[in-house]
């Protein structure tokens, strides 16, 4: 069956369903009320905590033109160390949160539409991003220990 | 056929593609620290989890839960989602999961039949400008109830995803892998005639 069709025959079919068996015309509103209050519940509605900036160096013997730098911050009793890479279009970042713990880190772009990007940090406390575009980002960590809101650096240049 | 998408909501009538565009949007602007990028997300969504989950035949009541358990599992388990291209599918996978285990666990026989859409049904709508139209919906919803019931199913959750993965198909619908791809091509062509017979397509 051609694909066109098979297309036209799932708009049919949705069309349908939404005609005669549609969802509760208030259920959004009911749904963005729990999870607003699930949010605020998670610590998710606060204003992300910043790590602070401890130390920054730059690293003169980058390879083929490339930069790199380290940046270490700090936030409560956790130490995040990066290596920050960059290469023509692209870079890289390597990093290392101390004391190790399980947790996701997203790498955010300020610029609106570019979309995120993120790893797990591995048992040893080691991360690797790779593939980020230039520009200016930061890193969101997000404990997987639920009771632990997430926190950020500030904003940094690739 | 234009009867029928004229009563879609925009973002609905171009398909899941774009919906699950827009959901990457608002996730990406939620994680990025704009609150107002995860209701945007659940106005975005709800209408699809809505379908895929009322697609194993739960009352609407129950529906309504397994939507906001999924929304609940989502605000919870979010750092568990390291694509923010796949938000979709993550939600639509937990709310096919959810809905799957509740069915059960209500000691349902999945699927269940769709005694309570009838009920609202049809749609309230003003004009008599509407018969014309009306009745083109009424021969395409002839053609869907003429569908097996398995079929029903499989065309209501593939028709609201995007691409969805075979092997979670295949568990959240008690099906064998290697029939969902077979069953899905033998259902749209059962529907295909029908419409054709209707003269619809």
């Amino acid at each position: 069956m051609a694909e066109m069709s098979r297309e036209r025959l799932y708009a049919i079919v949705r069309a349908a369903y939404e005609e005669r068996d549609p969802m509760p015309d208030d259920l959004v509103a009911r749904m963005q009320q729990a999870v607003a209050a699930a949010e605020a519940e998670e610590g998710l509605a606060l204003e992300l905590e910043l790590m602070t900036l401890v130390e920054r160096s730059t690293d003169l013997a980058g390879a083929r033109g490339g930069a790199s730098y380290t940046l270490r911050f700090a936030y409560d009793d956790v130490d995040l160390l990066l290596r920050v890479a960059a290469d023509g279009e692209h870079s890289r970042v390597d990093g290392w949160v101390v004391p190790p713990e399980p947790m996701t880190v997203r790498a955010v772009w300020t610029v609106e539409g570019a979309g995120t990007s993120a790893t797990a940090v591995s048992d040893t406390g080691r991360f690797e991003l790779t593939d980020l575009p230039l520009g200016l980002v930061r890193l969101r960590l997000e404990p997987q220990d639920g009771s632990r809101a997430p926190f950020a650096t500030p904003t940094f240049e690739i | 056929m234009s009867t029928v998408t004229s009563h879609q909501s925009p973002s609905q009538a171009e398909g899941p593609g774009a919906v699950w565009a827009q959901a990457t949007r608002a996730f990406d602007r939620w994680l990025s620290g704009d609150p107002a990028g995860l209701p945007e997300l659940v106005d975005v969504m709800t209408p699809v989890l809505w379908h895929v989950v009322r697609a194993y035949g739960l009352p609407r009541e129950q529906a309504e839960d397994v939507v906001q358990t999924t929304w609940l599992a989502l605000v919870r388990r979010s750092s568990a989602i390291l694509d923010s291209t796949a938000v979709g599918g993550w939600l639509t996978m937990t709310a096919r999961r959810e809905a799957w285990r509740t069915a059960r666990g209500a000691g349902r026989t999945l699927p269940t039949d769709d005694e309570d859409i009838a009920v609202h049904l049809p749609r309230q709508r003003s004009a008599e400008a509407d018969a014309v139209d009306r009745e083109g919906a009424r021969r395409i919803w002839a053609a869907v109830d003429q569908l097996p019931e398995r079929c029903r199913r499989l065309l209501r959750v593939v028709a609201f995803e995007n691409r969805p993965d075979y092997a979670s198909l295949a568990v959240d619908l008690g099906m064998p892998v290697g029939s969902i791809g077979p069953t899905r091509g033998r259902c749209l062509a059962k529907l295909r005639v029908a419409l054709l017979a209707n003269g619809d397509l």
